[in-house]
């Protein structure tokens, strides 16, 4: 579904995604991980098209989407989300969701919205306004839900468990695994924890200093020596 | 809409309609003072409209309002077409002049705010040195007025108003539909977190430039009405920066986040201007409203109509509680 050839995003001296070549599937649940700075959100920014690559090639289901702008990549089915929240702001939550799916998708589904906002348990919260009256956990929530709403096909999430309470967590995790099967939609996902990750995803995939060192299964990549060395910071021998 | 806003509406139209005309339609110098007050609170809710939903800062609104001015006039004069549809070719006239605009829709803040200021000072010296079309700094006399409908004319004082009143309203229920549909709500998020919307598919650009041209169209049909009420037009009347500070005064003074407020305010500061300062302290009485609009920038950031409202719920409170 979705082609790297070659990426590489540089910010002046700095590659912060170095030669990424990468396939993901319809099918495929992937674990995006690194140490801070290997250049996970910088490739999300990449494949949603907030930043343009300097060189290589992104296809999204066979198309050349280098040139796209962000917002025509979220109605192809590229959806997001971002480690800080961004609600819209002055919106309630089911206007967020109303927004992001008529512009995502070009219809307005309440039924949809509705699913959605059960799935990610804000029912309670619809009509709440987004910014000022959530707590964290349903901001990230929202975040999914929002990511939803655009109907995508490859949905690319960024740290949604980072900075949650333990039973925030649990629940969330609950969520993430029926993401899947529920809507049918390709995960990509950067979670720090190894734990977390090997209960998600069947493959995981590891940045290193912009560089994919890794990409299969966790048992097999967890025990790579040069994912081990990433890790822990060991020098190069 | 709530049945208590329809009926606070209808009673509103309705006194606009009927009550004013009444009571002040006698008064030549009163009425033209509405009248005018209604072209800079016209001014003001098309330039609160790209505040509000496209969240731009313009100071260049007088050069729609003079280029719609100018096609309006000029289609009459030259090309003797009819006052109404000329008048709406004035706005479509403007609409182009934002066209030429877009470009500065890629910069964002102060810097959006003088590069459309810098854009309005071009066609002011278009309107100034293209003297075969324009009649340059002699300007364009004998621009024809407004005509009889239905056996009223519209040119008399009275007539005007009516015009400008329904410009006003359908202006202002343009704006409302605008804001109440999804372009509207995707415009009102993108105030704070551009990034949010686009990343749900939201054209931001294509957005606001949307909100841009139609904020034009409705300055320049406001300009277009002013050239047939007044007959006369010069590059420096019709280009004046004071319809772009006026209908700003008017807009934060009134709340320029709702849609009556600009007009509201326009109403308000500028009868209260000239009908009360402007007798007290003939030289410099525009002094007094720069004070007024310090006032209530400080004490009501969100302008007059939102104070109002809060004051008017307090005494309803009130009086229900009492009962």
């Amino acid at each position: 579904m979705l082609e790297l050839d070659n990426v590489s995003v540089r910010f002046g001296g700095l590659t912060a995604v170095d030669s990424v070549t990468l396939s993901i599937a319809s099918n495929d649940v992937i674990g995006l991980v690194g140490s801070n700075g290997a250049g996970k959100t910088t490739l999300f920014n990449a494949i949603s098209g907030l930043v343009r690559p300097t060189s290589g090639a992104i296809r999204f289901e066979g198309r050349d989407v280098m040139a796209t702008p962000m917002y025509q990549r979220a109605r192809l089915g590229i959806g997001r989300t971002f480690q800080i929240p961004q609600p819209m702001h002055e919106l309630t939550v089911r206007e967020n969701l109303i927004v992001a799916q008529r512009f995502g998708t070009g219809k307005v589904d309440h039924q949809k919205i509705d699913e959605i906002l059960d799935f990610t348990s804000l029912t309670a919260k619809a009509n709440r306004d987004a910014a000022s009256e959530l707590a964290l956990t349903e901001l990230k929530a929202l975040e999914v839900a929002k990511a939803l709403a655009t109907d995508p096909k490859l949905l690319l999430l960024d740290e949604v468990l980072a900075g949650l309470e333990t039973t925030g967590k649990r629940r969330f995790m609950g969520m993430l695994k029926d993401l899947h099967a529920k809507f049918g939609v390709g995960i990509v996902m950067i979670e720090h924890d190894i734990e977390t990750i090997s209960n998600l995803c069947p493959r995981v995939a590891v940045l290193n200093f912009g560089q994919l060192i890794a990409d299969g299964t966790p048992d097999a990549v967890f025990r790579d020596p040069a994912v081990i060395k990433s890790y822990t910071g060991a020098a190069d021998a | 809409m709530k049945s208590s806003s329809l009926i606070s509406t209808i009673g509103l139209l309705l006194a606009a309609y009927v009550a004013v005309p009444l009571l002040l339609g006698s008064n030549q110098y009163v009425m033209s003072m509405v009248v005018a007050a209604l072209i800079i609170g016209g001014v003001a809710l098309s330039w609160a409209l790209l505040g509000n939903l496209g969240g731009m800062v313009s100071f260049g609104h007088a050069a729609f309002f003079g280029v719609g001015a100018y096609v309006s006039a000029l289609t009459t004069v030259k090309l003797g077409l009819p006052v109404f549809a000329a008048m709406l070719l004035g706005g479509v006239g403007a609409t182009i002049s934002a066209v030429i605009m877009l470009p500065v829709l890629r910069l964002r803040g102060p810097y959006f705010a003088l590069a459309i200021l810098a854009y309005a000072h071009i066609f002011r010296i278009v309107a100034t040195e293209w003297s075969s079309l324009t009649g340059g700094s002699g300007g364009v006399a004998n621009i024809p007025t407004l005509p009889t409908v239905f056996g009223v004319d519209l040119a008399s004082k009275t007539g005007a108003y009516l015009v400008v009143l329904t410009l006003v309203v359908c202006c202002a229920l343009a704006y409302s539909r605008i804001r109440s549909s999804h372009y509207g709500i995707a415009l009102r998020a993108m105030h704070d977190s551009e990034d949010a919307t686009r990343v749900v598919g939201v054209n931001s650009t294509l957005l606001k430039g949307a909100m841009l041209l139609v904020s034009a169209f409705m300055a320049g049909l406001f300009g277009a009405f002013n050239a047939h009420y007044i007959n006369f037009l010069e590059p420096d009347y019709a280009f004046n920066s004071l319809w772009v500070t006026l209908p700003i005064v008017a807009a934060i003074f009134g709340g320029y986040r709702t849609i009556l407020g600009p007009v509201l305010g326009a109403v308000v500061v500028y009868l209260v201007d000239q009908l009360i300062f402007k007798s007290l302290i003939p030289t410099g009485h525009q002094l007094v409203l720069g004070v007024l609009l310090v006032a209530m920038i400080v004490f009501s950031p969100n302008g007059l109509l939102p104070l109002l409202q809060k004051w008017l719920k307090k005494a309803l409170g009130k009086e229900k509680k009492h009962a």
